[in-house]
């Protein structure tokens, strides 16, 4: 902690800070940290309100853009001189005379300026209050802006990932820290205890590790109300399963614990009269963060993709849900390859949250560190 | 091209070389061309060589005296070559069923109206069509070389499917009002089949593969797992680890379509390719070889089939099949590719690949029928569901034209049900009433039904419920529906209708539908080509297809003991069925399914979007005599009625 | 330590017989049954199943009597003759259908697992001691780029890239000439030649986590202070780096040997679908997915066994390489 923090941050101050004002000046210096919570914080905005960013309606089909190809902004007018005016080209289709497939053709003549907070489909802000502005929206209502390209259906590739990013960004989260907080708090004291408890823990995480998920996930998907919208469904589901996705982390932390207990830190934290709540979590768990941070980090990604396989397998999330997971499946194809690589974009919106997430938890380990130099 | 040939040579001989020993795998894919010179060949290669040797019989102590001639569909082939299918994962047995396994008693003919001679070269039909003699092939041969007769045709229904521990009903082709045929020898070539009903559809149905049970069973082999037989049986049965003979008979016999039919290559058969790599669980692929002592000939007297072998690779995806295909590894395959949404890619690719693209006619009547179901346990569903004006109403707010151009690529047009357009039984009004797409009208009639917009715009049903119901759909089966409702839905919206596009597991979609728990369903409709073999969506008669009134079905199917009474135009309709099946001339018949069509014309039950699309197929441009249009569906099970075993590779 | 051993190990046939019952319930529990799933999936391709056989097929595998009468039948059999039951789908005997396939799996994932850990624990450790330099940053990078593509996807690609570009098939484990043949040199080579692609793609997610957690529980140590004090006492940086402070972030991985075992099995299913491999992992799902029951059964059960005793395993190991932990 010898070197001087950036800013006005003197030893005086330091001295009467409080731990979190210490762990804040911390990871304020890490710039990738801060590069990943800024990060962070534009893609849960976006989950909030994805209709805003969207510039046209996710779910809408058009028959006239099937497999559009992305089109590109080109934000300086030059034609009068140079001039901040965003535009678009729109694209013709023509179709092959003889295959009949669709051909897209850019059609440079025409400028199709966009329109800062224009106005655009229809939705609901926070579900609550119906409007239509976006952040930008094409000025011709029909001529729509393909930003990445359009799906099989003529369906904005853009404006669907950024309502993917809601249930992509929410839904599975809270499963993962269900899990990871059960798998800390029962791995704890499985460790720190021993003896009888930690023979009766371990026999149930042996009992969780072994059972099947598959059919637990399709013994409740038939068990939830159909009525139900196909979100609350997976939510529920996802909770459910959480409550036996902690077996593994808690083998890990248990081990760990066990090697720990008898260190002269946790000793002497006993022997000071500290409750043993107050030992696992306030002494025993800090010497561990990094792997819990790390497991997070890689919850994450691996719940977003879970998505994916389980609707490979026709259980989890279908369409006509939007998530990042559904629209990597709907991409999955011999024909998305070989045609429509911008079907892929999603992937891309996976590994920015994923690198974001992670570089934010980094900070924040580094942060927490106490032996940090 | 000639890559490819060079290494199919190399593949050939490694095999051979590995394969010493196995009779008659290997040799023929390098035939010499020079053969050709000569006078062309009655007999394959590597059989004659194997005829030289004296491992097998002459070609004429091999055919039945009177062998079956099969006019080539472009003309006559050459022998040798290996054609190469894809399987998908487990339980696709009825891949290898349509290609190789269609050699019943009788057969299709390639346009799917009329039935042909096949393993019986004629057959007598008494007046009331209760009585049926078939008259076999004298001289003709399992494929171990042991003779088929009468006996095994009567071994095959009355000790193997009338035996109650086997079969504990008999297979409904074989049962007409509830009582099961009676077959006797008459000669060593002939068997008679009696009925107590006149069962006029019996040909037909024996055409279909549900129809094979009377060649399935080669009595000298199957024999041997019969307690009636065998009295050792139990020790067999114990030995093998088995619970009860019944099991070690279909583990080794097989049933029409149980893995277990391919599961043994020991087991003689009559179709024009053996098994050589059995399927089963733990197998890879599925190689089959031609039989030495198959019944049919070319116009010359050449022995079928041209080909030499089938090797079928099992992949568990689709996509993998889809690369084999557009990579040229795969020689004739509709199965598992044919969603629309791959026709782009597959026809791209079509130089690459080395393949042409085969048109297979649709036999359905509708792509994705939607089954509002009338018999709801909910009264209040039930009556909404139950009104005809609804269901007009509904049927009127789908914009069919936009659905059409936006998932099938604009191959189809509006449609309710019925058989297909140019069929003799075309029904117009059942066919094309209410797919105009008039929002004015639907609203009015919801109006006027009582149905008022809520304050979201949304309507109510008059107990003040939202008019919300869920529709089912198997993603993973039908993506094409998904997409399809996805539209409907919005259609629906624009009327104040809500849905929920219910997306769910398949095993979840029948159980929701045999307990009657589903609101509303979706399937594609059949029907189109064979409205008389699948009439589910022409009245209540298909326990689980029928899902506008699962339990009227039962009604029906249990005459009455279960399920719930139909109304008077269903019952009507259930006799007219009856009727229909029961009379053996064509146009008799066809006056009385067209009585049954107006009811339901009238009572307009199921709600349509477009015609079932033409599907396709692939085959490689070096592999011939495949008919370029065929009929694609279960009880004309493609390609096999188009005989495969004429299909030959160019050289 | 030895009164332990056995200890755990009669452990394991109360929680064996526990487990296989609560699995055959799990299994059960989903709407339908074979039957079911059998006709759907006919149904699929549009083929019908003949409505009398379809009960018939119930009866004949005892789907129409309870569970615990199904269960006992199985278990009876288990324990007595060492009898596992009869596929519903293949009607081969189950013992048969699994061990057919367990040694592709295994050669499979121990490679896999080989050149996981063998990438994986260096590359992590090069990380944590040289964090934030750009080799760090590079390794960071390509380990999240890996966790975020599916692994299938990248099957897929790989796939198509192979098969449309350069004209070769990637999918299963032999090529054709090989697949009947009996073993030979040439078919152990030909093998081999296939399975670096599965084992790569497999292998590039399973790094990159690792690369994760070895670099994070490397942190944790490096800057402890009998780090400090082991270099002071002058020991070089890499022996000391193995001395001691891998020694201590060894532990979690330590940890999860428990589930290691078991995924030799069930690991991987959705990769070794996509390119068509003969592994164990595809049946065990469509085993699930049909409710084949006994097949399925037998599965789960030797899963519950490789866990038990992986968990053993791994509990040994802990006190083996850390002294602090002592069992009781």
């Amino acid at each position: 902690m010898a070197a001087l923090a950036e800013g006005a941050v003197d030893a005086k101050q330091m001295a009467v800070a409080s731990q979190w004002q210490l762990l804040w000046w911390a990871f304020k210096r890490h710039r990738l940290a801060m590069v990943g919570l800024v990060v962070v914080v534009a893609l849960y905005i976006v989950a909030a309100i994805p209709g805003f960013f969207a510039v046209n309606d996710p779910a809408r089909q058009n028959a006239r853009a099937a497999f559009h190809p992305p089109q590109t902004i080109h934000f300086f007018d030059t034609d009068e001189g140079f001039a901040f005016r965003p535009y678009f080209h729109p694209y013709a289709l023509r179709r092959d005379p003889v295959s009949l497939a669709a051909v897209y053709v850019e059609d440079t003549s025409r400028k199709i300026p966009l329109e800062i907070f224009g106005k655009g489909y229809e939705y609901n802000l926070f579900g609550l209050f119906p409007t239509d502005r976006h952040m930008f929206a094409s000025s011709d209502a029909r001529q729509p802006l393909f930003l990445l390209g359009a799906d099989r259906l003529g369906r904005c590739v853009y404006s669907r990932i950024m309502q993917g990013a809601q249930i992509s960004l929410s839904l599975g989260l809270v499963g993962v820290f269900l899990s990871l907080t059960i798998g800390v708090v029962l791995g704890g004291i499985s460790g720190y205890f021993g003896g009888r408890l930690d023979f009766g823990i371990q026999r149930v995480i042996e009992f969780i590790l072994s059972l099947p998920s598959i059919p637990i996930w399709l013994a409740l998907a038939a068990a939830m109300p159909q009525d139900w919208p196909a979100t609350t469904q997976y939510f529920m589901i996802t909770v459910i399963l959480s409550l036996t996705g902690w077996a593994q982390l808690a083998r890990v932390v248990r081990g760990r614990f066990l090697s720990l207990r008898t260190e002269e830190f946790v000793v002497a934290a006993r022997l000071d009269g500290a409750s043993e709540g107050r030992v696992i979590f306030r002494h025993m768990l800090p010497s561990f963060m990094s792997h819990i941070i790390a497991s997070i980090t890689l919850a994450i990604p691996a719940m977003i993709l879970a998505e994916t396989s389980l609707s490979f397998l026709g259980l989890g999330l279908q369409p006509p849900t939007i998530s990042w997971g559904v629209l990597l499946r709907e991409a999955q194809n011999i024909r998305s390859i070989a045609t429509a690589p911008w079907l892929f974009a999603p992937g891309a919106a996976v590994v920015v949250a994923v690198m974001a997430l992670n570089f934010l938890g980094d900070g924040l380990r580094d942060a927490a560190d106490p032996y940090n130099k | 091209m000639s890559d490819r040939q060079d290494s199919k040579t190399e593949s050939a001989v490694s095999r051979r070389v590995l394969l010493q020993g196995v009779a008659g795998v290997a040799a023929l894919a390098a035939s010499p061309p020079l053969a050709f010179a000569q006078a062309a060949p009655k007999e394959a290669p590597e059989l004659a060589r194997m005829v030289a040797e004296n491992r097998l019989p002459p070609l004429d102590q091999r055919l039945p005296r009177n062998p079956m001639v099969v006019t080539p569909h472009e003309t006559v082939g050459r022998y040798g070559g290996t054609l190469r299918r894809g399987l998908r994962g487990s339980s696709d047995h009825n891949g290898i069923l349509r290609m190789v396994g269609n050699q019943g008693l009788v057969r299709w003919n390639l346009e799917f109206t009329q039935v042909l001679p096949n393993v019986a070269e004629r057959w007598d039909v008494n007046a009331t069509a209760t009585e049926f003699v078939f008259h076999l092939r004298a001289g003709m041969k399992w494929s171990d070389g042991k003779p088929f007769t009468a006996d095994d045709v009567v071994f095959a229904i009355e000790d193997c499917t009338k035996n109650s521990e086997l079969y504990r009903s008999v297979p409904s082709v074989l049962t007409i009002g509830g009582k099961p045929a009676v077959v006797t020898k008459v000669s060593d070539t002939a068997v008679k089949f009696a009925f107590e009903a006149p069962y006029a559809m019996f040909l037909e149905n024996l055409a279909t593969p549900l129809g094979q049970h009377p060649t399935l069973f080669p009595k000298h082999y199957c024999s041997q797992f019969h307690p009636k037989y065998n009295s050792g049986l139990d020790a067999q049965v114990r030995a093998a680890n088995l619970s009860d003979w019944p099991t070690l008979f279909r583990a080794r016999c097989g049933d029409i379509e149980i893995p277990s039919r391919w599961g043994n290559a020991e087991k003689p058969t009559l179709d024009p390719w053996v098994v050589a790599e059995a399927y089963t669980g733990g197998a890879t692929r599925v190689t089959m070889r031609r039989n030495p002592y198959f019944w049919q000939v070319d116009p010359n007297g050449a022995q079928l089939p041209y080909i030499d072998q089938l090797t079928m690779n099992i992949s568990q995806d689709v996509e993998s099949l889809m690369l084999d295909t557009i990579s040229g590894r795969i020689d004739i395959q509709d199965r598992h590719i044919d969603s629309l949404q791959n026709k782009p890619t597959l026809s791209q690719n079509m130089q690459r690949g080395g393949y042409r693209l085969v048109e297979l006619v649709a036999s359905g009547a509708q792509q994705c029928m939607i089954y509002l179901n009338m018999t709801h346990k909910d009264p209040a569903m039930r009556a909404m569901f139950a009104n005809k004006e609804f269901r007009q109403a509904l049927s009127l707010g789908i914009d069919r034209k936009e659905i059409i151009d936006l998932v099938y690529l604009g191959q189809s047009e509006p449609y309710q049900t019925g058989p297909r357009p140019g069929h003799p039984w075309y029904h117009e009004k059942l066919a094309r009433q209410f797919t105009n797409h008039d929002p004015a009208q639907a609203n009015a009639i919801l109006d006027r039904l009582g149905y008022r917009r809520g304050p979201d715009r949304m309507r109510l049903r008059p107990d003040g419920q939202k008019v919300f119901f869920a529709i089912d759909v198997i993603p993973t089966l039908y993506p094409d529906a998904v997409d399809t409702l996805e539209l409907v839905k919005r259609h629906w919206a624009a009327l104040g209708v809500d849905i929920k596009v219910n997306t769910i597991e398949r095993a979840l979609y029948y159980t929701r539908g045999d307990n009657n728990d589903h609101d509303a369903a979706t399937w594609p409709g059949p029907g189109g080509l064979d409205p008389i073999l699948d009439p589910r969506d022409y009245l209540a008669q298909h326990p689980q297809g029928s899902r506008y009134a699962i339990p009227w079905t039962q009604w029906y199917v249990s005459g009455g003991k279960e399920g719930q009474e139909p109304p008077e135009s269903q019952k009507r309709r259930m006799k007219l069925f009856d009727d229909a099946r029961a009379t053996p001339d064509i146009a008799k018949r066809g006056q009385i399914v067209k009585e049954m069509l107006d009811l339901t014309a009238e009572d307009f039950e199921t709600i349509g979007v477009c015609l079932a699309v033409n599907s396709f197929g692939i085959a490689k441009n070096n592999l011939r005599n495949v008919p370029l249009k065929m009929p694609q569906a279960w009880s004309w099970p493609n390609p096999g009625p188009a005989l495969p075993q004429q299909f030959f590779f160019t050289a | 330590m030895l009164r332990f051993i056995v200890s755990r190990l009669l452990w394991m046939i109360p929680s064996l017989v526990a487990l296989s019952f609560l699995s055959f319930v799990l299994i059960e529990l989903p709407p339908g049954d074979y039957v079911t799933t059998y006709i759907a999936t006919l149904a699929a391709s549009n083929e019908v199943v003949d409505q009398n056989t379809a009960a018939d097929l119930r009866a004949r595998f005892g789907l129409d009597q309870p569970m615990v009468v199904q269960y006992w039948k199985w278990i009876f059999g288990i324990v007595t003759e060492g009898n596992f039951g009869l596929s519903f789908e293949w009607q081969q005997p189950v013992s048969e259908l699994i061990w057919e396939r367990m040694s592709l799996t295994l050669l499979l994932t121990v490679s896999t697992l080989l050149l996981t850990w063998g990438l994986a624990l260096p590359i992590g450790v090069f990380s944590a001691v040289k964090k934030y330099s750009v080799g760090d940053y590079i390794a960071t990078f390509f380990s999240f780029l890996g966790l975020a593509i599916p692994s299938f996807l990248l099957a897929l690609v790989l796939m198509y890239v192979a098969a449309v570009k350069f004209g070769q098939d990637v999918g299963g484990l032999f090529s054709e000439p090989y697949v009947a043949a009996p073993w030979s040199f040439g078919k152990v080579l030909d093998l081999l030649s296939h399975l670096w692609v599965p084992v790569v793609i497999l292998a590039v997610s399973g790094t990159a986590s690792l690369i994760r957690v070895m670099r994070a529980n490397m942190l944790d140590e490096l800057n402890k202070p009998y780090v400090t004090t082991a270099r002071a006492k002058g020991l070089s940086e890499f022996a000391l780096l193995v001395k001691y402070p891998l020694r201590v972030a060894l532990n979690p991985f330590i940890s999860t040997i428990a589930w290691l075992l078991p995924n030799l099995v069930s690991g991987s299913v959705i990769v070794a679908i996509v390119l068509s491999l003969p592994t164990a992992g595809p049946m065990l799902l469509q085993s699930l997915m049909s409710q084949d029951m006994y097949l399925a059964g037998a599965f789960v059960l030797l899963i519950c066994a490789l866990t038990l005793l992986g968990s053993l395993v791994s509990d040994i190991l802990l006190a083996l390489v850390d002294p602090r932990i002592r069992l009781e």
